[in-house]
């Protein structure tokens, strides 16, 4: 079908056809946005548009539409570009309107700046990276349901010789994060993406030199701003011509829109620093904000954004399009799945049927609301008791990363507290807002590894590490760093701390583990836990905790005066063990164990098992303090 | 908009008519506006121009204004089309008034422009007109001379070409004047013969009130000139008037050649990247992007700057501030002033989420107005900031105010005394990585200048930050002395403070200063002390469930307040404006309170006391009633200001130290209670039983509470036991006005069915007797001193089906709790 494709391999002619029809009319931009939403809501025409996020930017046809999934890292200042400009031809000296918009430069044409029909317009620019800490089973999935057949772009190759992604060539596979290859992951995958994250790591935008021999215009590699090291994958500067107000930072958006590499917008290397004495407005940017603001765009495309989908949540099993039935389907069955998933979890933690109905109860919570100051719904939960003599908590950790669609486990040891760039700070001399591991897509599964805390010293920068994840866990929101004063992003993050005894860092609720079985091999145990199970179990699970998220919950009136008093009756009997907090934390529980069984509203029995559930909890808690306290 | 970005270039060549007429009228207003004594206003200052370091004169746009509304209108529209020409008449008036070298240049700098402009605001439409931002310097370049114009040298024919007027890029003359030589390209400039102005760019960022949340704050590169330079610095917060324009200039993008001239010369280092790049370029590619600067005339900072001079509290008025509020905003404001509740109102709308604790709302909503700062005759400033620090059992929501304060609060630090050190708290001497040189480095205290300061875990600071921070909270200023700098520093700020008691939990058996691990000179200097002790009672208990189950019951996002965050910020400040005058009736009433709270504490046997009440009390008491008078936008501290912040002084101390309830005083004023007696007089309750012919009543919760009729010493009960009867009785009373709307209880009724209650622990008859005047006590205390419950003692009350009571009413009255009665923990 190459007529329809032709809204995909050229969608500036597109453009243009409409600009060229409406001749001159304003309502012109509004037909190009309808024109391809249109055809975007078309049955799996979405699926023919190439990503991304799967191919490298060069194997792309330059000016195609493409999609790309990704966060919203930072907003640059507004820009202003010739919305419409006047060429004159050189033979015939005819002019002609022109239309600027999607795309970045004009080609050789003799463009009249003078003329009183250009006209300026305002665009915004976000820099956009992929979604941090996003599971390989995630970008798999999305890369297999692609159906953009793409052919490399030959025209552009020699341009991209000395740039440190094009040698890939097995790029078109999804690379995990250094720290994941060793695992004990099935996957054809695994054995080449060990290698190219070997590469990767040397010639990472953050690693030095490796890039200096082949571009030595830049002194130092560019940074990529990925929040989370070890990231790979294209960042782009997407360009909003739209309602540019409705996004914020950190959301997470499928684009839509034309890709441009044109290599003419690299700031790097170009004359700017030069005769500032004499024309001071050339330097209007220094050579650091070149560096930040217009990188090559072999390593950061422009994006011309044509429609953006924000994403509820980034589970590809669950598509927009489809999700109601999906959602239907899972619900239908819901009750089952729940118990495979909770018979699952247990086995993973080692048979402790309670910690598994507490993890469960954290992997499907979700900032709902905020009173005021207080995040509703959080619930980050403390495993305590993890074994630290076997590498159990990295394993934990790749399973909940095959069940959760973004996911990062930050291993709380002094060197990483005390080096480790957490709160995105505002670097004012590049005027760029520098990343930090802190600054994630909603929903995505912190997983704090305390067990690799050593004792020791912790400088400044370390106590403001723990501060920050101390606030993250408490409020839910981040103070950025903007040297003057610090500006508080709220975030959605669910935080789970794995600790040998209690967390030194707050949480909702704290879980003593209980193994019941100890196996001679963690190692061997789990990945036999994980063997035995279906691919198509797996998915279950991920739709389950995905649908289950998202359910609406209430309070009826009469389990309200219940709740109440129980609360004064419990009080009563001992005020100390029952305060504001702990209802605070049962009603969070209680709500959470409710959908998860599908419920909406809270039946008494559900808050009965919330309170026995507590109880055991408390009971383990208890008890492990006076087992401390009988050690010397 | 372009035409006027084009005609700065284009101007000099096309005769622009409006500009020369705006040249001429302009010329005449500086010749002949005249200040109120009819003095030409300008005349001074453009005399002062004949200083070789003067070259900018600054002209108030509302001058402009007055004088003639036409003109201001077109510089505003076409300032950037005429400022040229404004400068030239600033000139040719200098010129006309003194001797002046003929090759000097001369600004002319708008201020007081009146209306303002978000950052966010500064739109295409924006571009060349005459606007007003604000924002915080975020960066700033080192200043360098910028050519204005050239005098040129043709390198082919030596032939001088002067006066090439450069517009923001180099710009060689287009060809050589010598009409024999041809020369488009070679030229040299002669830096000697040539003019330069000072030329200094700065970036300037949002602030944080502006921003929608969620948002990168925008930022824009501000472009200043001749005087303008070096006049904001990093960390200001700063007005700056001029106009929105485009960069790289449309006009200058056109002479490819002279681009290509420049860039071919430091090829060489740049490698083959850049060469290609040209390469595209010379062929035509061009970008479609530009960005925008502001170029301002006019710096005028908007806050007080940190370490420089400090703008003093009277620039801003109540008049100005209204200034810059729309029409609505205004009417909000005069609306909650005139709000006969807004005391309670301000308190709801701000913690609408924390449940009671009513006392600490008031305290901190206090500490948000502040009090009015003094400078005695000696030059010793007293400060006008409230200090408030709460103690309280853990998980009784300390932080939460503080959380509440700092998301509320415009300039609001919050800081935890755990993590950060003295120098984290107030200032350090850091070394520059570049320059290497010593620079200070804002604490938290001085972040929060003219803001609040919320500090947790105050308790668990190390004593020797706790003494770093005292200079502040006294002298309002930080100074250090470190690394040969030596430098004092503003910090007004007002501290709220949270802390844990010494044992965990709030020990009622000690006293205040026994139970927080604070030196006593920083108790002193906080004018509240709350305590939050974790109570367990059952109506508490029910409210607090109820609160939090509807928290999670419902999915409603907002929260119920009366008035909105904003509305409370602008009101705060507007309100903060004015400077009350104490009244010579409350001066009086001061004084009155003073004296007493002075006199018991001497003659109440406390010698052994920590707590005197001293000048810092009466220092306190007045702040607060100032406080309280701003709250209700009052001139003047009338004598209810002054009892409420005596109320509140009170009660911030004793929640808790509320001794043994003492019914065998005879003390009609129940008024001149203090608090910090209290702390005491808790450690050493016989003393109060034998010593009781002094007022020593005790004030608790409900205001005072003495009871006139009994005698015997030993007719005591704790204030928690007291409390606990108390709400017993209350809640009893509750149900059964709810079950049954006309039913009411006989004050004998209530004592039987309270000993009723009790029987249990009753074992000999004179047990009852005791207990049954005990509760006949409570309950008289009820009724006449906390006004808990109401006596039903007129006729007209009654209830007709039990009108054959009446003989007995006197002695048997019927009791309802008082409506307005809120049972509170």
């Amino acid at each position: 079908m190459p007529s329809a494709q032709d809204w995909i391999n050229n969608p500036l002619g597109v453009v243009e056809g409409i600009f060229e029809q409406n001749n001159s009319n304003p309502e012109w931009d509004k037909k190009v946005v309808d024109f391809f939403k249109e055809k975007l809501a078309e049955k799996e025409a979405q699926s023919w548009v190439p990503s991304l996020n799967d191919v490298q930017p060069h194997y792309l046809k330059p000016n195609s539409l493409v999609k790309f999934r990704c966060m919203v890292q930072d907003m640059f200042d507004p820009e202003f570009y010739m919305g419409v400009y006047e060429v004159v031809d050189q033979t015939t000296k005819s002019k002609n309107l022109k239309c600027g918009k999607y795309k970045d430069v004009t080609e050789c044409v003799q463009v009249d700046f003078h003329s009183r029909n250009n006209l300026p317009s305002e665009r915004q620019t976000f820099y956009c990276v992929p979604v941090p800490g996003e599971s390989p089973w995630v970008k798999e999935c999305y890369a297999r349901s692609s159906q953009a057949r793409v052919i490399p772009s030959t025209s552009y190759t020699p341009n991209r010789q000395k740039r440190s992604y094009d040698e890939d060539d097995d790029m078109d596979t999804q690379s995990q994060r250094p720290g994941d290859t060793n695992s004990g992951r099935k996957g054809s995958a695994d054995s080449r993406s060990n290698g190219d994250c070997k590469r990767q790591e040397t010639e990472a935008p953050s690693s030095s030199g490796s890039s200096s021999a082949s571009t030595p215009s830049c002194a130092s590699p560019l940074d990529l701003y990925y929040p989370l090291p070890g990231e790979q994958g294209p960042a782009c500067l997407v360009k909003v011509y739209e309602e540019w107000e409705s996004f914020k930072l950190n959301d997470t958006l499928e684009v839509y829109g034309i890709l441009s590499v044109d290599p003419a917008l690299s700031g790097v290397g170009e004359e700017k620093e030069v005769s500032s004495l004499l024309d001071p407005e050339e330097s209007m940017e220094t050579a650091e904000e070149q560096r930040a603001h217009s990188p090559p765009p072999s390593l950061v495309p422009r994006l011309h954004m044509l429609h953006a989908v924000p994403l509820k949540h980034n589970n590809p099993l669950l598509p927009p399009a489809a999700s109601e039935e999906v959602a239907a389907g899972v619900l239908s069955e819901l009750g089952a799945t729940r118990s495979e998933l909770l018979a699952f979890l247990t086995h993973v933690l080692l048979g402790d049927a309670l910690a598994a109905e507490y993890l469960l109860l954290h992997l499907i919570s979700n900032v709902y609301a905020r009173r005021d100051i207080l995040p509703l719904g959080k619930f980050a939960l403390n495993l305590s008791g993890c074994p630290q003599t076997s590498p159990y908590t990295e394993h934990l950790h790749r399973i909940i990363q095959q069940l959760v669609p973004a996911s990062y486990r930050l291993p709380m040891s002094l060197q990483n507290m005390n080096s480790m760039r957490m709160v995105p700070r505002k670097d004012h001399v590049a005027n760029r807002l520098v990343s930090g591991a802190l600054q994630l897509a909603g929903n995505t599964s912190l997983f704090l590894d305390e067990t690799q805390l050593e004792q020791g010293q912790l400088d400044t920068a370390g106590v403001r590490n723990i501060t920050a994840l101390g606030n993250l866990i408490s409020w839910q929101k981040v103070d950025y760093d903007f040297n003057y004063h610090q500006m508080e992003f709220p975030c959605n993050i669910n935080v789970l701390v794995a600790s040998e005894g209690r967390s030194l860092l707050p949480s909702d609720c704290q879980v003593q583990l209980q193994p019941q079985v100890s196996p001679p091999s963690v190692e061997e145990y789990l990945s036999g836990v994980q063997a035995a199970l279906a691919p198509s179990q797996i998915n279950k699970f991920r739709l389950y905790l995905t649908v289950a998220r998202t359910l609406e919950y209430s309070i009826t009136e009469e389990v309200t005066k219940a709740v109440e008093e129980d609360f004064v009756e419990m009080r009563k009997d001992d005020p100390q063990s029952m305060t504001a907090e702990d209802l605070h934390r049962m009603l969070v529980v209680s709500r959470l164990l409710s959908i998860s069984l599908g419920q909406t509203t809270l039946p008494t029995d559900v808050w009965m098992k919330t309170k026995h559930m507590e109880l055991l909890r408390m009971s383990r808690i208890q008890q492990q303090k006076s087992v401390n306290g009988h050690e010397p | 908009m372009e035409p006027t970005g084009e005609a700065g270039a284009a101007g000099v060549q096309v005769k622009d008519d409006l500009a020369e007429k705006c040249q001429k009228l302009f010329l005449e207003f500086l010749e002949e506006f005249q200040d109120k004594t009819g003095e030409i206003l300008y005349l001074p200052d453009a005399q002062e121009l004949i200083r070789p370091e003067r070259n900018t004169l600054v002209v108030s746009f509302t001058n402009i204004e007055h004088f003639n509304q036409q003109l201001a209108t077109t510089i505003q529209e076409e300032y950037y089309r005429v400022y040229p020409f404004l400068c030239r008449a600033v000139r040719h008036f200098a010129r006309d008034h003194g001797t002046i070298p003929p090759s000097k240049e001369f600004y002319v700098a708008f201020s007081e422009f009146p209306t303002r402009h978000k950052i966010r605001e500064l739109t295409t439409s924006k571009i060349g007109t005459l606007t007003r931002i604000s924002g915080q310097v975020v960066r700033t370049h080192p200043v360098h001379p910028e050519l204005v114009s050239g005098t040129f040298l043709c390198l082919d024919c030596q032939s001088v070409i002067k006066d090439v007027e450069q517009q923001f890029t180099y710009t060689q003359p287009s060809i050589c004047k010598n009409p024999v030589c041809a020369n488009r390209k070679r030229f040299m400039l002669d830096t000697n013969k040539s003019r330069f102005v000072d030329f200094q760019k700065v970036r300037i960022q949002e602030t944080q009130a502006e921003l929608p949340r969620g948002s990168i704050p925008r930022s824009v590169e501000v472009v200043l000139r001749a005087e303008a330079v070096e006049s904001a610095q990093a960390g200001d917060r700063c007005d700056f008037t001029g106009a929105l324009i485009v960069v790289p200039d449309v006009a200058a993008l056109a002479m490819a050649g002279t681009r290509a001239e420049t860039s071919s010369r430091v090829t060489g280092k740049e490698g083959f990247d850049a060469d290609g790049l040209q390469g595209l370029k010379a062929l035509g590619v061009r970008e479609l992007s530009y960005r925008l600067a502001f170029l301002a005339c006019h710096v005028a900072p908007t806050n007080p700057r940190f370490g420089g001079k400090a703008l003093r509290p009277e620039d801003q008025t109540a008049e100005s501030v209204k200034n810059q509020m729309t029409v609505q905003e205004w009417e909000k404001v005069f609306e909650m002033s005139q709000d006969k509740n807004l005391y309670h109102n301000l308190c709801s709308s701000l913690f609408p989420t924390i449940h009671g604790n009513d006392e600490i709302k008031r305290g901190i909503l206090l500490m948000l107005f502040g009090g009015v700062a003094k400078t005695t005759m000696e030059g010793t400033s007293l400060r006008g900031d409230v200090n408030v620090c709460i103690v309280g059992d853990p998980s009784t929501s300390k932080s939460q105010f503080l959380k509440h304060v700092e998301d509320f609060a415009p300039r609001a630090v919050y800081t935890s005394g755990k993590a950060s050190s003295a120098a984290g708290l107030t200032a350090a001497v850091v070394k520059d990585e570049e320059s290497h040189e010593f620079v200070i480095e804002a604490g938290a205290l001085m972040l929060a200048d003219n803001g609040v300061c919320c500090i947790d875990e105050f308790d668990k600071m190390d004593l020797k930050d706790q003494v770093a921070i005292h200079e502040a909270m006294e002298q309002q200023t930080i100074s250090i002395t470190k690394a040969g700098v030596k430098a004092t520093l503003n910090a007004r700020t007002s501290i709220l403070a949270a802390a844990n008691p010494i044992d965990g939990r709030y020990n009622r058996a000690k006293s205040l200063k026994q139970n927080v691990n604070m030196s006593a000179p920083i108790m002193s200097r906080f004018d509240l002390f709350f305590i939050l002790v974790d109570e367990c009672n059952e109506v508490t208990d029910y409210a607090i469930a109820r609160r939090i189950v509807d928290l999670h019951a419902r999915n409603v996002e907002s929260v119920e307040r009366v008035y909105s965050t904003d509305e409370i910020q602008r009101y705060i400040l507007f309100a903060r404006q004015f400077q009350p005058k104490i009244t010579s009736e409350a001066q009086e009433f001061l004084v009155d309170q003073y004296k007493r709270l002075r006199q018991r504490d001497s003659s109440g046997g406390t010698a052994k006391s920590a707590w005197r009440i001293t000048v810092r009390q009466l220092e306190s008491m007045v702040r607060l009633s100032e406080a309280m008078a701003r709250l209700y936008c009052s001139d003047e501290v009338q004598p209810k200001h002054v009892k409420e912040s005596f109320r509140l002084l009170n009660k911030s101390i004793i929640r808790v130290d509320s001794p043994d309830i003492n019914f065998d005083q005879d003390q009609e004023d129940n008024e001149d209670l203090n608090g910090q007696n209290e702390v005491m007089e808790d450690q050493h309750p016989p003393q109060n039983g034998t010593n009781g012919t002094n007022g020593h009543a005790m004030e608790a919760e409900q205001a005072g509470k003495e009871e006139p009729a009994a005698a015997k010493a030993t007719l005591r009960m704790s204030f928690a036991e007291y409390r606990r009867v108390s709400n017993l009785l209350v809640l009893h009373m509750q149900k059964l006005e709810q079950l049954d709307e006309e039913s009411s209880l006989k004050k004998s009724e209530l004592i039987n069915w309270y000993l009723g209650e009790m029987e249990g622990e009753i074992d000999s008859e004179a047990e009852l007797v005791a207990k049954k005047s005990l509760i006949e006590k409570v309950i008289h205390r009820l009724v006449h001193y906390d006004h808990v419950i109401i006596e039903l003692t007129s006729t007209g009350l009654k209830k007709g089906g039990e009108g054959g009571d009446e003989p007995v009413v006197e002695e048997d009255p019927y009791l309802v709790v008082n409506p307005n009665y809120i049972l509170e923990d």
